[in-house]
């Protein structure tokens, strides 16, 4: 059958099938190896081509009834269009840039939510201190029994102190590791972001209940003059875990005060800008985290001295502060 | 009341289509929440198997004792699966395995391209929103109801958010800016009217005259493309015999509404049928090129009430 006879349509696509084809190997080459390994001339290729193959779509919808022309057009233009517009993004450098600028910036730029998380955590630790003292027994309300381990207002003060010093795990290390990253902190941690979204309110509340949990463990050993070593012991892991639950806090109120108080913008679309910086409070609480069962894990069994604990756990605290004040600034 | 639903939803346009900086309105598929959690799933194995790999490689040179699997266990499970879904969504530019299984993609809900901020927060917040009740169920116990119920809720919640909007988007993705499609993928068939006409032994062209071709329309002939297409396809003798019984009754069908009085022998059915298309096919295409669409056989009385 020669060109003669063929119908209008069909010379249209006789005419421009080895661009297309051509375009698809392209196309096939770009998802495959990326962009960035191609040729000069392919992907010149590719945009001159994808955008004959656009021009050829609305054409073809024109004037073809062929349905197996448009449907391979459409996904074909489709297919490019990812390859030419939303290419893979270079990965190099991600990892350095989130710790020497993004991830410090994000914490400044959020200072006031951070601020309110340890508000929130504060507030809870005095009320269980003073509570605690009002009454001995609502050290049983705040405390899980679990997570005390038998350590309450009836423990003697040797029992005490030897969980303080005592080697109370017997436990590997790499056990140990586990069990405190899984421990009660991290899901709260975990709790208080992922629960920010729904209207702040459960994320002040989880915050501050672990505030008190804080302040009525801490009253006990205050009560048996054990102060200077519990917060030896608590400073250890806890000046880094209970930072990261007040950071992780900060970002589920950025959240859900992006959602109450969208301003200008839509509800969805105030979370997605408020979501930039949350999920970089979310990384450097995890980091945290991580950090602070490693310390918990290993260092709190190998130093037993109160000083030292304290020196340790405030020194570590100061690090992650002047990595969040001074790394990322830009040159004025 | 219903209607005037109807009619303020047809008004949106369709989520499907993405408008290019070309102009020419593309179409990508917005993937369902079925194909979705199959590819979910497909990762959860996946991660799972490399979590147990490894929990026994610890247990066999002593790292761990039993009293501390399920906990390391759990770490692992963890520490595999959040750099699994982030690093092979940035690897692979928003896919993972079980995504290119089920031949999904995450793309920006603008259509630009993915960054790793928005690809790291959507698999973030697939923690908070899958994975955190998800284990929570699994912990708890019928000693404390209060609690399955809430996380139970919880995933419910979670899995209703992409039923109740058009982009099917999970929390995760509305945070992150983006949406999943189907990737759409090209098969270039071959073209039917280019096609060289059956061998005909000294048999008299088929022609039809332009009355004869008013009667369909686009939908009509593209319903005959796909039967003639299909015609590659018939391997085994039982669904041969069916496809001629249709073949019959379709020309039959034809002719008796076209007016074809020529009675057609049954080896020339298909070459009446391929002739006919071609026919068809050139009249439409003419009629369109005039402005006259023809969507299907009712065209005409379309016409009238518009």
């Amino acid at each position: 059958m020669n060109g003669d006879e063929l119908i209008r349509s069909a010379r249209f696509r006789k005419e421009r099938e080895a661009d297309w084809q051509r375009l698809e190997q392209l196309v096939l080459a770009a998802e495959n190896r990326g962009l960035q390994h191609m040729e000069f001339a392919e992907t010149r290729d590719l945009a001159s081509l994808y955008r004959q193959a656009t021009t050829s779509l609305a054409i073809a919808r024109e004037i073809s009834l062929d349905k197996a022309l448009l449907g391979y057009l459409e996904a074909l233009t489709a297919r490019a269009y990812l390859c030419v517009y939303a290419p893979q993004q270079r990965l190099g450098g991600l990892i350095e840039r989130f710790f020497t600028k993004s991830a410090p910036q994000a914490m400044r730029r959020s200072w006031l939510y951070i601020l309110l998380g340890f508000l929130c955590m504060a507030l809870g630790a005095f009320a269980g201190y003073l509570l605690y003292f009002e009454n001995n027994d609502w050290f049983y309300v705040f405390m899980p029994e679990e997570l005390s381990g038998g350590r309450g207002p009836d423990a003697t003060t040797e029992s005490l102190l030897d969980s303080i010093y005592g080697h109370d795990t017997g436990t590997s290390g790499l056990g140990a590791f586990a069990t405190y990253l899984f421990s009660h902190n991290t899901r709260i941690a975990i709790f208080v972001f992922g629960l920010g979204v729904f209207a702040c309110a459960p994320a002040i509340l989880l915050t501050f209940y672990n505030g008190l949990m804080l302040g009525a463990f801490v009253a006990v050993h205050i009560d048996r003059g054990l102060g200077p070593d519990i917060a030896g012991w608590l400073s250890v892991h806890g000046v880094t875990e209970l930072s990261a639950i007040c950071i992780a806090c900060g970002g589920g109120l950025q959240l859900g005060a992006a959602l109450l108080f969208p301003g200008d913008r839509t509800r969805a679309e105030a979370l997605r800008h408020a979501g930039r910086d949350a999920v970089k409070l979310a990384l450097v609480a995890a980091i945290m985290l991580v950090a602070a069962a490693l310390l918990e894990g290993f260092a709190r069994q190998l130093v037993n001295d109160t000083g030292t604990r304290l020196i340790l756990g405030w020194g570590i605290g100061a690090l992650w502060l002047a990595w969040f004040t001074l790394a990322g600034r830009e040159r004025t | 009341m219903l209607r005037r639903w109807r009619e303020k939803r047809g008004a949106r346009p369709s989520p499907d289509t993405l408008m290019p900086p070309e102009g020419v309105p593309l179409t990508l598929p917005i993937a369902g929440v079925g194909v979705r959690l199959a590819a979910q799933i497909t990762d959860i194995v996946i991660t799972s198997i490399a979590a147990i790999c490894l929990l026994i490689l610890l247990l066999v040179i002593n790292l761990t004792s039993p009293q501390t699997i399920v906990a390391v266990g759990a770490l692992l499970f963890f520490l595999i699966r959040v750099p699994y879904y982030i690093c092979a969504e940035l690897a692979w530019n928003g896919q993972t395995l079980g995504k290119r299984l089920m031949k999904i993609k995450v793309v920006s809900h603008d259509g630009g391209p993915l960054t790793a901020h928005a690809l790291v927060l959507r698999n973030m917040m697939k923690e908070a929103e899958v994975f955190l009740p998800g284990t929570l169920l699994l912990t708890l116990n019928a000693a404390t109801p209060a609690e399955s119920l809430i996380s139970l809720g919880w995933i419910l919640m979670a899995l209703l958010i992409p039923v109740f909007n058009r982009y099917r988007r999970r929390l995760g993705d509305m945070m992150a800016g983006t949406h999943v499609i189907h990737l759409p993928v090209p098969v270039l068939l071959k073209d039917l009217a280019s096609e060289a006409p059956l061998p005909a032994q000294n048999a008299k062209k088929i022609i039809f005259l332009a009355h004869q071709l008013d009667h369909y329309g686009a939908f009509e002939l593209q319903t005959l493309e796909s039967l003639l297409r299909s015609q590659d396809k018939i391997t085994s003798p039982a669904a041969a015999k069916q496809q001629q019984a249709t073949i019959e009754a379709i020309v039959e069908k034809i002719r008796k509404k076209i007016g074809y009085a020529d009675p057609v022998p049954p080896a020339d059915r298909l070459r009446f049928l391929r002739a006919f298309y071609n026919a068809q096919r050139k009249h439409l295409e003419q009629r369109q090129l005039f402005g006259d669409k023809r969507e299907n056989k009712h065209y005409a009385q379309s016409s009238e009430e518009a």
